[in-house]
């Protein structure tokens, strides 16, 4: 198993290697003069040296990647100008509220998306499966701002059960019990989308699975009918479920932008977006890049995980 | 055209479509309705209530008039995601075409690339691209449709891999034709289709998303306003004005769902799995819908007894009579074979025993089963359950595929005991080692932790049977158990089975379509053919001297025992469709003694000497066994 884990590991590094090209590259679009491009024409020239200072814009395309990795490589994603403090600072502080977000909202995802899945499979056509199937499709057709939008005007604001936005109260401690508080609309408008793709494909996978001959032989054994289908089906249709949740990992990450826009969530995405409309270009160069590498991390958490529930993987 | 009519019968779908083609033909006519400008703006009039005089919608923020904002910003969003779909799938089907039809580096170095590219949430490299152009609708556009481009990528080159190596390719090539003509001319009329069914579940996502990051203000600038956009303008008067955000927020619901409906009903009408009911799930018991009087059980002592059993599969409007009443019973320590081709319903009589056929689509239509005088077909699920594997077990064929694949043979051991009887785990699993022994595995102590894949064949089913005796059953249903397993290995497990019967006095239906294995190991024998019993009686006398001429031609093509799994497919013709069962003889036919009367009306099964009975008007004359 370690052994596995390592190779994971040392397989994540060209993938890793592609990501920082990718994000150099297409910074290396900007048209024009990139540092005044970047500080805008109100900048001083002070400024737009020093930029080109840290860019290392004097030199060659290739020499300003390798550069800047090696300078990433050593934790320093350099200075956000309209934040006056180190990049990789700032990016951890609001990596922590994005992952308290997007992690919530994940395993609420993964637990409510593959139990309405199994639940709808094991009753396809009955009325749970029409409802489920009903609410699955509302929730990946609404927009999650929007859905935020309205758990806002109806939970938080006509119900008062909720606090409207943020992540601590603004007097008062900060304790668990106030982050959680804060933390379940967002979180429950994030996994929204998740949950219907995950429920989605955890029926489908469900019935192909409850067709198998290993399901018969469970139920010639006198299986109870819920051991056959949590114990027999879900087991083995967990092996095709288990990517879709690392997929939808992603998605998850995706979606935080907005919902921490809608409900002022001091996270990464908002972070990426205030950056971007300032033009405040290496902080989303810095933040888009560990944020991608995290998400890789991630993905071979998944694969670990695939290849405990799987004996037949080779490890 | 049948995929049109198969689109229509889905009633959502249908639906989907009509809401579509409303909002699309709106959104084209937009600039010719009688509508307010949707810039212009007017202090005087803020945030006015939808129904009020001259707006329909009420106005937003700046006085303008959410009718006809929202007309335009649907107009935009969707030419924005429509445009972001093609142009997203124009190029991905370009990047997939190349990978696929070049192969070898091309594909390697392009599909890494690719790989790369969708190792980022695919939002953060939205953001990246957006923030190197700028905010802007068109930006916005390009960076959702370059996001998408690997997902197409990926698709077109997997159907593209398929293409390239074709005959017709081939061909073209040796014809002497450029490359660029045979990817215009051969390659890409097969990969639209693809494309379209890919478009079709993508435009939704693109819409959604180009509204998203209008949402964000890095969208569409203004005053120009998509339904994102205007979504994120109206945020900050959410709790004071909520219906300007409703209305273009339910606007991209409607859209984005009535979109997902249709790309969910083009899916469902192109999955030929869905046509066939394979993505139907088996319920717990067969379905029983019993036309007729419930048979009474046999006279004569016997432990499991089938009376009149009719099992039908209803596909559609069509009924296969599988099992077309059978009558058939066992007595403790006795073992009778099944024997016939595939097709001849054996398998299912021996499945509708404890309600196991596959439903939908099985029925059972008609008969009883009885076991120890208590009655089978439509018993209550808790009943059966109890029964099965506890009085009643099955062996399967092919232990690979009807073990489970993740679990330990000890773990499925352990479960089949404790699901009957209340055993703590170390006793169930001591239990299941001895079982282990008992069918003759050695190292059972630590072949208990062995995974079904990690055994041969024949442990396999070893493993199999030990399960069927896990808890001492008084039946054991064995539905071909040998058949997959090679010559030596077989008459093992026979002699295994045997053996057992013996010790146990265990009752054996053991199923097959090799009369070798119905010599070694049946007391008696029933013959059959197109769901119903051709020729019965005790093996001995049948394997002498059989009477239906079936039965003859089965055997003369019999393999030596264990000769094989040679299947019984010697017999000039084909067994006849279950669905469409000639009058009288079904075996008419294939048979060479055939007259006319063999095709007037039914046959009944007769008696035919001593304990012997036949389904035939001329049956070989029954010659004593010569001592
Ligand atoms: S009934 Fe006629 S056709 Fe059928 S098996 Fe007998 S002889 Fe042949």
């Amino acid at each position: 198993m370690a052994g596995y884990i390592l190779k994971r590991l040392v397989s994540a590094i060209p993938v890793l290697l592609g990501i920082s090209i990718i994000v150099f590259l297409i910074m290396a679009m900007i048209p024009g003069d990139p540092a005044t491009a970047i500080l805008g024409s109100y900048a001083t020239p002070e400024n737009v040296e020093k930029l080109n200072r840290d860019l290392g814009l004097d030199k060659p395309l290739v020499q300003r990647y390798f550069i800047w990795l090696g300078n990433m490589l050593q934790g320093d994603f350099g200075r956000s100008f309209s934040l006056n403090r180190p990049v990789i600072d700032e990016v951890l502080e609001r990596f922590n509220g994005t992952l308290i977000l997007a992690g919530t909202s994940f395993v609420i995802c993964s637990f409510l998306g593959v139990a309405a899945g199994v639940v709808s499979a094991a009753r396809q056509y009955g009325l749970a499966d029409k409802l489920i199937t009903f609410v699955v499709l509302l929730g990946i057709s609404i927009p999650s701002f929007f859905l935020g939008m309205m758990m806002i005007l109806i939970f938080a604001v006509n119900l008062q059960w909720f606090p409207v936005s943020g992540m601590w109260p603004i007097y008062g401690d900060r304790d668990i019990a106030a982050l959680i508080s804060h933390l379940t609309l967002p979180a429950l408008a994030l996994a929204t989308v998740a949950t219907g793709v995950i429920a989605r494909l955890s029926r489908s996978a469900m019935l192909e699975v409850l067709r198998q001959d290993f399901i018969r032989t469970a139920r010639a054994k006198g299986v109870h009918e819920r051991g056959v289908i949590w114990r027999h089906a879900l087991r083995a249709a967990m092996v095709s479920i288990i990517p879709v949740l690392g997929i939808q990992a992603g998605f998850v990450l995706s979606g935080a932008v907005y919902i921490e826009i809608v409900f002022q969530w001091p996270g990464v995405g908002r972070m990426l977006v205030d950056a971007i409309l300032t033009r405040d270009i290496l902080l989303v160069q810095g933040g888009v890049v560990f944020v991608a590498a995290c998400y890789v991390m991630f993905n071979i958490a998944v694969d670990v995980a695939q290849s405990l529930l799987d004996p037949r993987i080779k490890t | 055209m049948s995929f049109l009519r198969l689109l229509a019968r889905n009633r959502l779908a249908l639906a989907g479509l009509i809401v579509m083609v409303c909002v699309v033909v709106l959104a084209l006519i937009t600039p010719l309705l009688p509508l307010a400008d949707p810039n212009v703006t007017s202090t005087g009039d803020r945030f006015q209530r939808p129904f009020s005089e001259g707006a329909l919608l009420g106005t937003d923020h700046l006085g303008r008039d959410l009718l006809s904002r929202l007309l335009h910003g649907a107009r935009l969003s969707l030419a924005v995601g429509f445009a972001a779909a093609v142009i997203a799938a124009t190029l991905g089907a370009a990047v997939g075409i190349i990978a696929g039809f070049y192969g070898g580096r091309t594909d390697n170095i392009i599909m890494r690339g690719v790989d790369m590219l969708m190792a980022f949430p695919y939002i953060l490299l939205a953001l990246a691209i957006v923030a190197a152009l700028g905010p802007g609708l068109l930006n916005a556009l390009i960076a959702v449709a370059a996001v998408n481009i690997p997902f197409f990528a990926r698709n077109i080159r997997g159907v593209t891999v398929g293409i390239a190596h074709k005959e017709f390719v081939d061909a073209a090539r040796l014809s002497g034709m450029g490359d660029l003509r045979i990817i215009i001319t051969e390659v890409l009329p097969n990969v639209i289709p693809v494309i379209v069914i890919a478009m079709s579940t993508t435009v939704g996502w693109m819409i959604l998303e180009t509204a998203g990051l209008s949402f964000l203000g890095l969208g569409s600038q203004p005053p120009v306003a998509d339904l994102g956009s205007m979504l994120g303008e109206a945020r900050s008067a959410l709790i004071t004005n909520p219906h300007t955000s409703i209305v273009p927020g339910a606007m991209i619901l409607i859209i984005v769902m009535a979109i997902n409906l249709l790309g969910d009903g083009v899916r469902d009408a192109l999955d030929p799995r869905l046509k066939s009911g394979a993505l139907n799930r088996p319920m717990p018991t067969t379905l029983v819908d019993r036309q007729g009087p419930v048979p009474q059980p046999q006279a004569g002592g016997a432990l499991l007894s089938i009376e009149g059993l009719k099992t039908e599969f209803h596909v559609k409007n069509r009924h296969y009579k599988a099992v077309g009443g059978v009558t058939l019973s066992v007595r403790s320590g006795e073992c009778l074979g099944i024997i016939g081709e595939s097709g001849s319903g054996k398998s299912v009589t021996a499945l509708s025993v404890m309600g196991l056929v596959a439903s939908p689509p099985g029925v059972i239509t008609g008969g009883a089963v009885h076991f120890e005088g208590q009655e089978l077909v439509g018993a209550p699920y808790a009943q059966l359950r109890r029964l099965r594997g506890d009085r009643v077990a099955y062996i399967f064929q092919d232990p690979l595929a009807t073990l489970h694949p993740l679990y330990t043979v000890g773990d499925q051991l352990i479960e089949a005991v404790q699901s009957h009887h209340a055993t703590a785990k170390a006793e169930a699993r001591a239990h299941a080692i001895d079982l282990l022994k008992s069918v003759r595995i050695p190292n059972a102590e630590k072949r208990i932790d062995s995974y079904p894949h990690e055994m041969s064949g024949g442990m396999r089913q070893r493993v199999g049977i030990a399960m069927a005796l896990a808890n001492d059953p008084d039946v054991i249903i064995a539905d071909e158990p040998t058949t997959a397993l090679d010559v030596t290995v077989q008459a093992q497990i026979l002699s295994l089975l045997d053996d057992l019967r013996r010790d146990r006095g265990l009752a054996i239906v053991f199923i097959t379509h090799d009369f070798g294995v119905v010599a070694q190991l049946c007391d008696r024998v029933a013959v059959m053919y197109a769901g119903r019993i051709v020729e019965e009686g005790p093996t001995d006398a049948i394997l002498n001297a059989p009477s239906h001429p079936y039965t003859s031609r089965l055997m003369a093509c019999v393999p030596e025992l264990g000769g094989g799994r040679r299947e019984l497919a010697a017999i000039p013709g084909m067994p006849p469709v279950v669905d469409r069962l000639p009058d009288g003889c079904a075996f008419a036919d294939r048979c060479h003694k055939v007259r006319k009367a063999c095709r007037r009306g039914e046959i009944d099964l007769v008696d035919n000497g001593p304990d012997r009975t036949v389904r035939c008007i001329d049956p070989e004359p029954v010659r004593e066994a010569a001592q």
